[in-house]
């Protein structure tokens, strides 16, 4: 027993210098390996610099004796070779912020496997900074702001462990140059487990809760001025997504070579969310268009030159586009979108729309009658835009191009414009005509229903297709085997089919389907969900018909607005995955796209909500107190008279038993935590503590003799015998009466 | 413990100890606290060991104290040939009773002073062990009692080595306390200079305590209330001497049983009834630096005097008081 009462009452132990300077360099570790994982947020290409850098920051970490294995002569050509680089590299890609990320970066592994000074450690802070503060305005990410919270308190532990440790050192003499021959004393020592054990040993919870709510009021004091400020586009004012020229990993170009859809269709991230006005108005398989491909060349299709020429308008600069449809009667119906970044400069759209407006003005390029928006500059942040009077049809009007099909020459069918080109050499030609010829000829409708059912007759579905061997198209050598394949296969075939009978057709690339997020209420479309299909031309309906070879009901374009609800309720994803993207969404919807209207719609329901909180408490107030004066009117009879009398007693005792007993609730708290100290004397030793203080604070005049008689009578139920003790609870509240006094004579 | 002093007896205590304390004043001059704590070790019924270089009054200090009460008082001058039965007494065979009669020595009395104990050969000195310790001399097989109280205040000069014998720490552990007088402040002093008088057996110091009330002082110390935490202070203060590097070897149990009297005399000699901690803190160095030895080697006694000083001083702040 008595041992216990030594570890619990000795002094709380201290970290020593060399254990400060391990945790030092445990926070530096720590700050560098944070901020170089930012950079996998930046499209920029630093893979094995950060590859490096992170292993480096670990091994050091593991052995921090091993710095001091570095020979003298790369610390002395550090610095040039670190110049050189970031000029060399200036030189060769011109680019301006890649290269500051690649210097940053490399600027980073040289400290992280140096030992540093102070100043060395200050570096480590404002380059981690820097790359943090760059990825943030770049990416505008959840996951961002997370990261920057964490770096925040990295940071400041790191500047007091810094101040610490510098002012343990300052006392002894420090050597100029910490990196030349032994490592020191505190990394030959270096015990992580150790240091764990003597930290757990000197931190006490009441200063690292203090310090945690200290954070987290910061950080609700910033969400709350952000909640509040005006909002202005941060990342146009600084220009820093000029500064990358961003290609994407993945995602849709201008032409898919085969299999291009597939690949994006590993990757399971989210390409796309989307708020919809009414789930019921949701379809339960949209197509997300964002790209039509008419040149059939060397066993790709692409976007011609001709057709942009004629269909694609300008680059132009605007913060909204008007579309082709009108808006009804009614309240005006919004579709959000968030497509991701390294998605596509093709924005998905589900069909014609009425106008569509984007955060801030972009460069773009919009094709009313591909029905196709095309950004200028691939993204390199996630763009919202929004989308007023969303059309939802499988059939395209497109009267440019009826226009056009009536010019047409049938003889020849040379205009380019017609997207009935072929390209292929005459034994390809006889295959898919003979092919096309048992397809019959009623109507582009009918030819698509029974093109589709006999491409799924013949050929089965297969992410990784099995093109036949042989001379002549692949396209046509797969058409004509009974090879499975993927949807870019079915599209293609589809069209130069549907082509040689003479049908106008083209491939559209986008997504199909998505899934219900059942935590934000909205689309997210995957990266898994890209799809490929074509449309073929109705001149009967002057429109594109919508045809998915691979879609359940192949022939029929399934109707799709009003979508049952059985359907969407189907793809409704409640997943683990679906949370963190509700998140996101939020995050998209709250923080990101939060303009102005949105702000002050959030500010207006805040205020509300406090009127009517403060409302109903005065309700419930006024409530309470006519109810009362009801009571007291009714009549007074026995029972209530005994009532009230029983209550006035009950409150009575509680007081009585507080004022009496108090100290036997704390014996028994204090005795579940293992101490078997008096509750008197613990309070009286408190109390003696603050006359101490009161007294040494005060500095002026001696002792009064009540306080001299209190601090006696004190000293009496701290340290005497509990027989001699005269009335506790008076002199402790007679010594609290002192105590005060004290402390405002102290102020 | 249920029982506790009763006000009116740690009053007449403290009125004891004023007669003493104010009567002590007048012959020693500005030494306040060494008076305090010697009215310490007499109230805890310990030994005392004096320390200091020759001439600065520590003969005149015991001679005080034993004078101030209506004690027997005796002294010794320890040198090189004095024998142990120089010091206990000697049984002589008496012609005309015709048997041993034994002939009480000088530490037959209620105040001793062994002056320059540490001139005297270990075996005087050890002759000294057992009746430091149980207040009796054992001679040819027959205890006699000493006076009661008993107190041995001894004396030594720790600068001259010159044919000196440093007690052995057996010894040094049976003293309550170890003081050193130091010199005098230069007012104090300057009165010194003035009173005519010579030796100090010109001192004329009246009794103002009886024998009968020093026992009853002695008793009512083992009543004095120690806290279970005070308790724990003492322990973590003696464990922390124990640990302590520097040290060759930690306080004994004897020292750490020494501490907590002395602190309950000190209580009682400022009419307390119940041990602080500052009692304890304050006592530490008296009570325990005698029974320490550095574990490197000094210069002189002094220079291990003040380390042993300076470790117990940083021990004493590092071990927390109890709140």
């Amino acid at each position: 027993m008595a041992w216990q009462h030594i570890s619990m009452e000795t002094k709380r132990p201290q970290l020593s210098p060399d254990e400060m300077q391990q945790l030092r360099w445990l926070l530096g570790g720590a700050l560098t390996l944070l901020s170089v994982v930012t950079v996998f947020y930046l499209d920029v290409e630093a893979w094995t610099l950060m590859a490096l850098t992170m292993l480096a920051t670990i091994a050091v970490l593991v052995r921090p004796t091993w710095p001091a294995r570095v020979p003298k002569l790369a610390h002395t050509l550090a610095f040039p070779l670190i110049a050189a680089f970031f000029l060399g590299d200036l030189w060769i890609k011109g680019e301006m912020l890649p290269a500051m990320v690649r210097l940053d970066i490399l600027l980073l592994l040289y400290r992280s496997i140096s030992y540093r000074q102070r100043r060395d450690d200050m570096q480590i802070i404002v380059l981690g900074l820097f790359l943090i503060v760059v990825a943030g305005v770049l990416t505008v990410s959840l996951a961002f702001a997370v990261q920057v919270m964490v770096f925040a308190g990295c940071a400041l532990a790191f500047l007091l462990a810094i101040t610490i440790a510098e002012a343990e050192s300052n006392r002894r003499v420090r050597p100029n140059a910490p990196n030349l021959g032994e490592p020191p004393r505190w990394a030959v020592q270096l015990d992580w487990g150790r240091l764990g054990t003597r930290l757990q040993a000197v931190s006490d919870w009441r200063v690292l809760v203090l310090g945690g709510v200290l954070f987290a009021g910061v950080v609700a004091v910033a969400a709350l001025l952000f909640l509040a400020i005006p909002r202005f586009q941060l990342e146009n004012s600084l220009f820093l997504e000029r500064f990358i020229s961003k290609k994407s990993r993945t995602g849709f170009s201008d032409s898919i070579k085969f299999g291009d859809v597939t690949e994006i269709q590993q990757d399971f991230g989210v390409a796309l969310s989307v708020d919809v006005p009414d789930a019921a108005l949701a379809p339960a398989s949209p197509y997300w268009r964002m790209l039509v491909m008419d040149e059939y060349r060397d066993g790709g299709f692409k976007l011609s030159a001709a057709l942009i020429h004629a269909a694609v308008a300008g680059e132009r600069t605007a913060a909204a586009l008007l579309g082709t449809e009108r808006a009804g009667a009614g309240a005006p119906a919004y579709w959000t979108f968030y497509l991701e970044s390294g998605v596509s400069r093709y924005l998905p759209l589900p069909g014609r729309f009425g106008e569509l407006r984007f955060r801030e003005a972009q460069h773009f390029r919009p094709s009313t009658e591909l029905a196709v928006v095309a950004l200028v500059a691939e993204p390199a942040t996630m763009t919202a835009y929004r989308v007023e009077g969303m059309t939802l049809a499988d059939a395209l009007p497109d009267p440019a191009f009826a226009a056009r099909w009536r010019k047409r020459d049938p003889s020849t069918g040379a205009d380019p414009l017609l997207q009935r080109r072929i390209n292929l050499g005459p034994e390809d030609r006889e295959i898919l005509g003979r092919l096309a010829a048992e397809l019959g000829d009623g109507g582009a409708a009918e030819f698509g229903r029974m093109a589709s059912a006999w491409l799924m007759k013949q050929h089965g579905y297969s992410l990784s297709p099995q093109i036949p061997r042989g001379a002549g198209d692949p396209l046509v050598r797969w058409l004509a085997s009974r090879e499975a394949g993927h949807c870019e296969l079915f599209a293609g075939s589809f069209v130069l089919l549907a082509r040689t009978a003479g049908y106008a057709a083209r491939v559209v690339v986008g997504f199909r389907g998505g899934t219900w997020n059942g935590y934000s209420n909205n689309f997210t479309v995957r990266n898994s969900d890209a799809h490929a299909w074509a449309e073929i031309w109705d001149e009967k309906r002057g429109a594109w018909l919508r045809v998915d070879p691979l879609a359940a009901d192949a022939g029929a374009t399934a109707k799709e607005i009003g979508a049952d609800g059985a359907a969407l309720a189907r793809r409704t994803d409640r997943s683990w995955t679906a949370r963190f993207d509700s998140l996101r969404v939020f995050w998209y919807r709250r923080i990101v796209n939060f303009d102005a209207r949105s702000q002050e719609e959030t500010l207006a329901a805040v205020k509300t909500a406090t009127q009517n909180t403060g409302r109903r408490a005065r309700e419930m107030l006024e409530h309470a107190a006519s109810a009362l004066r009801a009571w007291l009117a009714g009549p007074w009879d026995a029972r209530r008279w005994a009532g009230v009398l029983a209550v006035i007693a009950g409150g009575t005792g509680v007081i009585w038993l507080w004022r009496n007993f108090r100290y036997v609730i704390f014996d028994f708290r204090l005795g579940r935590r293992g101490r078997r100290e008096d509750p008197v004397r613990r309070e009286a030793g408190r109390l003696l503590a603050q006359l101490r203080e009161g007294r040494e604070g005060d500095g002026r005049g001696a002792a009064g003799p009540e306080e001299t008689e209190t601090r006696a009578e004190l000293q009496r139920l701290r340290f005497g015998a509990r027989e001699t003790w005269r009335e506790p609870v008076a002199v402790l509240r007679r010594a609290r009466g002192v105590a005060r006094t004290l402390r405002r004579r102290g102020r | 413990m249920s029982d506790f002093v009763e006000a009116g007896k740690i009053s007449m205590a403290r009125q004891a100890v004023e007669r003493l304390r104010a009567n002590m004043r007048r012959t020693i001059k500005g030494k306040d606290d060494v008076i305090e704590q010697v009215l310490v070790c007499l109230v805890a019924g310990g030994h005392l060991l004096l320390e200091d270089l020759p001439g600065v009054g520590k003969t005149t200090l015991a001679y005080a104290l034993a004078r101030s009460t209506d004690c027997t008082f005796s002294r010794v001058q320890f040198t090189s040939d004095l024998l142990p039965s120089d010091v206990t007494g000697v049984a002589i065979y008496d012609e005309r009773e015709r048997k041993f009669v034994f002939k009480p020595g000088p530490v037959f009395a209620n105040v001793v002073l062994a002056d320059e104990i540490n001139r005297a050969t270990p075996k005087t000195q050890s002759a000294l062990l057992e009746v430091m310790d149980r207040a009796r001399v054992t001679v040819d097989g027959v205890a006699h009692a000493v006076g009661a109280p008993f107190m041995v205040f001894a004396t030594q000069n720790p600068v001259d080595y010159e044919g000196t014998f440093p007690l052995p720490e057996s010894q040094m552990d049976r003293f309550l306390m170890r003081l050193q007088m130091g010199y005098p402040q230069p007012a104090d002093e300057l009165e010194i200079l003035r009173t005519a008088r010579a030796g100090y057996d010109a001192i004329e110091v009246n009794a103002v305590v009886t024998r009968a009330e020093v026992s009853a002082l002695q008793a009512l110390v083992a009543e004095v209330f120690v806290e279970d935490s005070v308790l724990d202070y003492i322990l973590r203060i003696v464990t922390a001497t124990r640990t302590e590097a520097e040290f060759k070897a930690g306080a004994s149990v004897r020292g750490g049983l020494a501490l907590r009297t002395a602190a309950q005399a000190r209580a009682l000699v400022l009419g307390r009834d119940f041990v602080l901690p500052e009692d304890v803190g304050a006592l530490v160095t008296a009570t325990l630096a005698h029974r320490l030895a550095l574990a490197r080697q000094t210069s002189d006694a002094l220079e291990e005097r003040r380390a042993v000083g300076g470790v117990l001083k940083r021990i004493l702040s590092s071990v927390a008081l109890p709140v």
